[in-house]
């Protein structure tokens, strides 16, 4: 049995990390940093939760945005309106006043009504085989960017909604494709890095769970899971649910940081995330932590070159000194990716090109030269905690390694 | 007085191809028996109609006089009825452990919630599954191995960990598609062993699928032949290996007439 702390212990140091990102490493950071940091949490949180569907279960959804969105508009509405109605302004409060109450509120309300959608949207395509959902969740995501451009326009006053006809609050007054802004700016790190510690809990605790494991057998062989007696199809819907509800919670952080608009729910973005779980090593809540804090670190970088070299660096090492076997191997991938990295943005100095506007197309490369030299990913299955134990290069990783295999036909 | 497992006269057709056709048989509890044929007979159909992978055409299949028709695969294990596949379909990248332990996922009675906030019921019954595994591993000597991948195991006991797998689930009857295929005389002299102290050690019967000869004969009580999807012979294996029937079914497939 892998070591099992007393259950307690965990949620402790979730609250701990939250405190210490907002009162000792805030205050360090400034306010560009800050941003940058929240915008990394909020992508690890969007990562982790995918990763429960494309990394345990072995499917492939492409629509993670869609639920994103969805729990960024609902908690965005409900702080938003709650604070009109309550205060006459929403102007955002600190932290110990009541609005935090309404900001909890919402965002688990955020991530409910996200995860009921990712419900509906995926008992009918878990149902089948095959790559169903890839496009059910990519069509998902765009007609969903589509139905947020007609919503009526947002009402700013107080006045404005007491005097409001039905016909401008259905459907919901949440901007169109304005966009909604103004929701009360009170996410911040202490929020962010609480619902990090969760999300990264609750994706370990399932993964570690009886549930987890049969996710990942549904991926290693799904014929072989439901002849063992796993119902795979409510497990698929399961995952599906708890991703689409954590990238609920994400939309929510979002939304109490910045403006949202109908973009927000597109493939842009879905993109992002998959990218993510990917460079990360499918089902490694590792490397899809890993791999969120870089891509985010990294296309703040190449919007505005600054020393992110720490970052890239730090995670080189702990990829190469504490997992044993293909040390040589990831040092050259990772030399290889720093390297091309390194040249695209000097040539783009050199050029006097803004690599912000190119970053899909960087990301697409790291992408295609992930697939081709690592197609494991970052940690391939292994988690973190593969390190800390016995150094047994045979013991398999925490659940099982890289996807890729091709699917099975019928027994 | 109702058999434990009772197939009556079952069918399915893929196209215009009968691969089943009437097939019947009786499984009495502590049961061994054989379905041997030529390649293409019809048998891992056969696994296939009573595991809910295809749905028969005709008959129906009972377990204790409940019917399975229409059931789920994986109700059809929770039911009692556990198999071997004839292409190892092992969870590789799994952990030995690990693989036995999906397969006592379907007995578990923790929620979700309970497994999210480590309820003392769900870490109670983590560790019973742990126990249980292990000592099943133990039993079949792979207990050093438990926490290397599957996928590293040698084929004889990734073979032999698919039958561990399949009694994980707790299972009153044991389907094992040819077990033994790509083993070798040593490796087999072993499956035999092993098949036997199953039958001892649980309370399964077993329903077994095999080409070796030397196996099926030295095991079963009862052997049922099919060819081209119908049943051409039943009886004890001395009755079957001097049917003409038999004979002449496995004339053109030389290795299997020599063994
Ligand atoms: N899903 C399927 N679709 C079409 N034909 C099939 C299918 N499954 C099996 N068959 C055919 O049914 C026949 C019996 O196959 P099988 O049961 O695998 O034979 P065996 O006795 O060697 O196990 C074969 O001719 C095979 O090609
Ligand atoms: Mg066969």
């Amino acid at each position: 049995m892998p070591l099992l702390m007393p259950r307690w212990v965990a949620p402790i140091l979730i609250v701990a990390f939250a405190v210490g990102l907002q009162w000792v490493a805030r205050p360090l950071l400034g306010q560009y940093a800050e941003r940058v940091a929240m915008d990394a949490g909020i992508a690890v949180v969007l990562a982790v939760s995918l990763n429960i569907v494309n990394g345990y279960t072995g499917q492939f959804s492409i629509g993670h945005a869609a639920f994103f969105a969805i729990g960024a508009y609902t908690a965005g509405a409900v702080t938003y309106y709650a604070s009109l109605l309550i205060w006459n302004s929403p102007v955002a409060m600190g932290l110990w006043s009541s609005q935090s109450v309404i900001f909890i509120a919402a965002t688990i309300l955020g991530g409910l009504v996200a995860a009921a959608a990712g419900w509906l949207i995926g008992l009918p395509s878990l149902r089948l085989r095959g790559d169903y959902l890839a496009i059910v969740t990519l069509g998902f995501g765009e007609i969903l960017r589509v139905l947020l451009q007609q919503t009526n326009k947002q009402l700013y006053t107080r006045e404005e909604l007491h005097a409001a006809k039905l016909g401008e609050l259905i459907p919901p007054p949440i901007g169109g494709s304005l966009g909604f802004i103004n929701v009360p700016k009170v996410a911040n790190l202490f929020w962010v890095g609480l619902f990090v510690g969760i999300t990264l809990l609750v994706a370990w605790r399932l993964k570690k769970s009886t549930f987890g494991r049969s996710m990942i057998a549904i991926r290693e062989n799904e014929i072989a899971a439901e002849s063992m007696g796993v119902n795979v199809t409510r497990l698929k819907v399961w995952a599906f649910v708890f991703a689409a509800f954590f990238a609920g919670v994400a939309g929510s952080l979002y939304a109490h940081e910045v403006q949202l608009t109908p973009q927000d729910a597109g493939f842009l973005r879905s993109f992002d995330v998959v990218i993510m779980v990917v460079l990360g090593g499918l089902g490694s809540i590792t490397g899809a932590t890993l791999a969120a804090a870089l891509v985010t670190v990294a296309g703040e970088w190449l919007r505005e070159p600054t020393h992110v070299w720490h970052l890239f660096g730090l995670i080189a090492i702990i990829r190469i000194l504490f997992w044993p076997t293909g040390r040589l191997k990831a040092a050259i991938w990772w030399a290889g990716l720093i390297a091309l990295v390194e040249g695209v943005r000097s040539l783009a100095i050199h050029y006097q090109v803004d690599l912000g506007e190119y970053r899909m197309i960087v990301f697409a490369l790291v992408l295609i030269l992930t697939m081709i030299l690592r197609p494991g990913g970052l940690m391939g299955t292994h988690e973190i905690t593969d390190a800390l134990r016995l150094r047994n290069p045979k013991r398999a990783p925490t659940g099982g390694a890289a996807a890729g295999e091709p699917t099975e036909v019928p027994a | 007085m109702t058999p434990l497992l009772n197939v009556n006269n079952i069918g399915i057709a893929f196209g215009g191809l009968r691969a089943v056709d009437g097939l019947s048989l009786q499984l009495e509890p502590g049961d061994l028996q054989g379905l041997i044929g030529p390649n293409g007979a019809g048998k891992t159909t056969c696994f296939n109609l009573l595991t809910g992978v295809y749905r028969p055409d005709t008959g129906d299949v009972r377990l204790s006089g409940e019917c399975l028709l229409g059931l789920r695969a994986h109700q059809i294990t929770r039911a009692g009825l556990a198999r071997t596949f004839q292409n190892v379909r092992l969870f590789p990248h799994l952990s030995v452990v690990d693989n036995l332990k999906v397969a006592c996922h379907l007995r578990t009675g923790q929620t979700l919630a309970g497994a999210i906030f480590r309820s003392a019921f769900s870490r109670r019954e983590e560790q019973s599954i742990d126990h249980k595994c292990r000592d099943l591993l133990d039993r079949f000597g792979l207990l050093a191995r438990a926490d290397e991948a599957a996928s590293g195991l040698a084929y004889g006991d990734q073979r032999r960990l698919e039958i561990a797998r399949a009694l994980a689930t707790d299972p009153k009857i044991l389907l094992l598609d040819e077990p033994a295929a790509g083993m070798n005389p040593q490796e087999k002299v072993e499956l035999k062993s092993l098949i036997a102290k199953v039958l001892a050690d649980f309370p399964v019967a077993i329903l077994l699928i095999e080409h070796d000869m030397d196996v099926v004969m030295g095991l079963c009580r009862q052997i049922t032949v099919v060819d081209h999807g119908c049943v051409i012979a039943t009886g004890a294996p001395a009755e079957i290996q001097r049917d003409p029937k038999v004979i002449e079914a496995y004339l053109g497939v030389p290795e299997e007439t020599s063994a």
